[in-house]
């Protein structure tokens, strides 16, 4: 089967303000409907990179981006990008859970209303489908109306997910989605992840690396802000080309 | 004496020293509050809402052209002080966040804060009352404004820096322009601290006297006109303690026993929603 390109970078050279050269020419391709992971010792800029792809850096000022991503025939990081536009179809998902201090359905609405959906029928029917698809909705459906806090750390995040992909992103971002849920929680995020990529191509940071290997179909490996390998998950994970990826993803070090 | 036996009369001076201090303080507290209370209730009566002062010297007569005019003043003077005071909070908290004008006008805020408020008054004077030539309630509700604006505008700017930036950003990831950013999510996450915030810079206006002194005066008949002079509680407890009538001083203490009631229960109200909000 052949894979359609969803994301190219292109080039890619990222400098946080004050001049720390985080991404050193990164070039790498994100098929559509794949998981994609991206692993590396802390700091090594994986998170960095994700941020590229929505284009989150641009909230701080100084900092500076060189080269391309191409996002279907676009490049993202022109300066006459709509961040906005961008950003409803490029979704993201944070290491800790961000509800809106509102409601269950309000949250899931939020992004919807942003979008100008206003009749109640509507707003109300895809909040469901959103929170079927986060397998959430079996256990949210008597209290739509309760406040987001109320839920658990895990149930938080697949809300924060249900949010996302309310407003039918082509990519969801996530990092480090389950670093802070316990392993229950962990394993529904990785099962939705799998089910998810029918629908939405995804793009994940994990520091764990069986999670990688289990839920990725492409694991890049990042080190001091460089992309050493890229590939297939399986051979990052059995046969890497590179001395630094064997020793990394055999635990020596990082 | 050894160490440890001083150690022990040290901790137990500084405990009985401390105490001391404390119910000092207290004392004076409950000695004004009750005394305030004492008086006040007895000299309460429906009269007193309901008609407008009498002659001079003259038994009876109300004081509902205080009880409304303060009313008006301090409402005009919280309309007007807390938009700009949450405003600019919201400038110094989001949009100037980090730069160094958000730093200086933070300063100054907190200078203006601890400004006498007589200078305030006099300042209104000089720009409000002068140049038109008479005193007015608008004058008097700028003046409490001026007085509101750096409170309201440090407690939302504290209130929405505790508010965390990931919330900011999951806003923004989601595609949301900042100001609704800002409207719809951060606002509700420090919307009871701001809340809190405005209840106490009320309670702080509503017993100010001195701004008013130089500003909308007094007024012996009911006035709801802003151009014109506007009685006011506070204005009325001053001229009315100091005058040389008795039932002037028993209104006074009505007048002191009401406005002290309302300012407590405006800071209760704001310390049960801080204590409800951090449950």
């Amino acid at each position: 089967m052949a894979e359609s390109v969803e994301l190219e970078v292109k080039g890619l050279n990222f400098h946080y303000a004050g001049n720390i050269h985080a991404l050193k020419n990164i070039n790498l391709t994100v098929y559509k409907n794949t998981v994609t992971a991206l692993i590396g010792p802390s700091g090594c800029g994986k998170t960095t990179l994700l941020r590229c792809f929505n284009r989150m850096h641009d909230l701080y000022p100084k900092n500076r981006y060189e080269g391309e991503i191409w996002f279907q025939q676009q490049d993202i990081l022109d300066k006459g990008t709509d961040l906005i536009q961008l950003r409803s179809r490029i979704g993201m998902v944070f290491q800790k859970p961000t509800p809106f201090p509102m409601s269950i359905f309000d949250n899931i609405a939020y992004g919807l209303k942003l979008k100008g959906i206003k009749k109640r029928a509507e707003l109300s029917e895809k909040v469901e489908k959103a929170l079927h698809h986060a397998a959430l909705w079996d256990e949210v459906k008597d209290k739509l109306n309760a406040s987001a806090y109320q839920l658990s750390g895990g149930q938080q995040q697949r809300l924060v997910i249900a949010r996302a992909l309310a407003v039918n992103p082509e990519v969801l971002l996530f990092d480090e989605p389950t670093s802070a849920l316990d392993p229950i929680s962990t394993a529904k995020i990785e099962e939705l992840a799998e089910t998810l990529k029918k629908e939405v191509t995804i793009v994940i940071v994990t520091h764990n690396m069986q999670q990688a290997a289990r839920i990725s179909d492409r694991t890049g490996f990042l080190m001091l802000g460089e992309l050493i390998e890229y590939g297939k998950t399986d051979k990052i994970f059995t046969a890497p080309s590179e001395k630094l990826t064997e020793d990394y993803v055999t635990g020596r070090f990082g | 004496m050894t160490r440890e036996q001083w150690r022990k009369t040290e901790g137990f001076l500084a405990l009985l020293l401390s105490t001391l201090a404390a119910l000092l303080g207290l004392f004076w507290l409950v000695f004004i509050l009750g005394d305030v209370l004492v008086h006040g209730v007895k000299a309460l009566n429906a009269g007193l809402f309901m008609n407008d002062p009498a002659p001079a010297g003259v038994e009876g007569g109300g004081l509902r052209n205080a009880f409304v005019g303060q009313l008006l003043i301090t409402v005009c003077a919280t309309f007007i002080g807390v938009p700009v005071g949450v405003l600019g909070g919201t400038f110094l908290a989001e949009y100037a966040r980090g730069r160094k004008i958000a730093r200086i006008i933070s300063i100054l805020a907190d200078i203006m804060v601890s400004v006498p408020s007589i200078v305030i008054g006099t300042f209104i004077y000089a720009i409000l009352v002068r140049p038109v030539g008479h005193f007015s309630g608008w004058a008097g509700a700028v003046a409490l404004s001026i007085i509101m604006i750096p409170v309201v505008l440090r407690t939302t700017e504290d209130m929405l820096s505790l508010v965390p930036w990931t919330l900011r950003e999951a806003a923004f990831a989601l595609g949301a322009p900042y100001y609704k950013v800002i409207t719809q999510v951060v606002y509700r996450g420090a919307a009871t601290g701001i809340l809190t915030g405005i209840l106490l810079s009320i309670a702080r206006v509503a017993g100010e006297t001195a701004p008013l002194l130089f500003t909308s005066f007094n007024n012996t008949f009911f006035a709801v006109n802003m151009k014109q002079p506007v009685a006011s509680l506070t204005v009325t407890i001053f001229q009315y303690a100091m005058g040389p009538y008795d039932n002037w001083h028993e209104q006074a203490w009505a007048a002191a026993f009401v406005i002290t009631i309302f300012i407590l229960l405006l800071t209760v109200t704001g310390r049960l929603i801080i204590k409800w909000r951090y449950k």
